[in-house]
């Protein structure tokens, strides 16, 4: 049976370094998405995650388990990847996370849920556009990339968005509102020409 | 599109218990008569959960196999620190230690000035410990004492 991770980090916390292995090799993988969904680059990222669990060993002791070792590990590795990226936040410009009239207006509503069907999971569609994903989440701003990696992966409420972000609950609404449009936009970018290809297809003897 | 959709579209994609049930009802109602956000919920609910899956997808496509070992080679070199952060942590020992130096260097600098024109002997600097400096001059050797680092 798989010790929890309490029973681990308290063995690490003696100065076990196996028990410390054994939660780095059950978390890497997901400390390097959420990395790589605010980083970008993969090896970036890489380097981010194996400093987050460099940065936890750190602290090992004073972890008190008043949230879960998760949380606190994931907690660490975003603050590190959002530091990463800071001078790519400081050279672009601010967008405002207010929700305007013009965001809005945008037009294409419902071409994605249409184009996915009434059973997304089974649709070839959703399947390469999940392929496309990653080159969506690239292009949005870095606190776009962060607010939908946080919100999806690590799967935080509005209220954990709103503390890990230290914004109010509303900002954490809005931004997170302009992130999804973004996403969309992207997306049915290729979801309208893949449309095309497959009409351009269909009508030809 | 009214001022309605401002207020509602970034409450669509909240989670159960996310919107107060005043909220959550009040949406519910403007969603039953607005086409657009209807077709932005439609839109969010299509892509729900893609953002998860591509990263984590692309988390296991990636060998992993030297990830801990690298981890634990990092704690290790981390605690184990070089001379900089050995000295930041012990400024008072590091000071100390120089004080004999900076001593000698004075004598130095001192039998230069005072020397005057004549010859002044080759000086050959050798240290005992840390408060012990024996300074060779043409006259023979000089022994420096200090106490308890003191110059």
């Amino acid at each position: 049976m798989e010790a929890d991770d309490l029973s681990l980090v308290s063995q690490a916390q003696g100065g076990d370094a196996a028990a410390f292995r054994a939660l780095v090799v059950r978390y890497q993988r997901k400390v390097y998405a959420v990395a790589l969904g605010v980083v970008k680059d993969p090896d970036l990222a890489w380097d981010v995650a194996q400093e987050a669990f460099v940065r936890v060993h750190q602290h090992l002791r004073e972890f008190e388990g008043k949230s879960s070792f998760s949380t606190w590990l994931f907690r660490i590795a975003t603050h590190l990847a959002i530091d990463s990226v800071r001078r790519e936040r400081r050279s672009q410009k601010d967008e405002l996370d207010d929700v305007a009239e013009g965001d809005l207006a945008e037009g294409g509503e419902g071409i994605l849920a249409t184009a996915l069907g009434n059973d997304p999971r089974e649709n070839v569609l959703r399947r390469e556009l999940a392929g496309k994903i990653q080159d969506a989440l690239a292009s949005l701003p870095e606190k776009h990339r962060t607010i939908l990696v946080l919100r999806e992966v690590e799967g935080l409420s509005y209220e954990e968005l709103a503390e890990r972000l230290e914004l109010h609950k509303g900002t954490v609404m809005s931004r997170l509102f302009h992130a999804r449009k973004k996403m969309q936009a992207a997306l049915r970018r290729y979801a309208g020409l893949r449309a095309a290809d497959e009409g351009k297809e269909e009508s030809e003897p | 599109m009214t001022r309605d959709c401002i207020r509602f579209a970034p409450m669509i994609g909240a989670r159960e218990g996310e919107l107060s049930p005043s909220d959550a009802k009040a949406l519910a109602a403007h969603l039953a008569g607005c086409e657009t956000c209807r077709a932005m919920a439609a839109d969010a609910a299509a892509i729900d959960g893609m953002v998860a899956e591509a990263l984590l997808r692309k988390a296991n496509t990636r060998d992993f196999s030297t990830f801990a070992d690298e981890v634990m080679a990092r704690v290790d070199r981390a605690e184990r620190p070089g001379l900089l952060a050995w000295l930041r942590r012990h400024r008072a020992a590091a000071a100390a230690g120089l004080v004999p130096v900076l001593a000698a260097l004075a004598v130095i600098v001192y039998v230069r000035l005072d020397g005057g024109p004549g010859p002044v002997a080759m000086l050959e600097l050798s240290s005992e410990g840390e408060a012990t400096t024996v300074l060779q001059t043409a006259d023979g050797p000089v022994v420096l004492l200090q106490e308890d680092g003191g110059t």
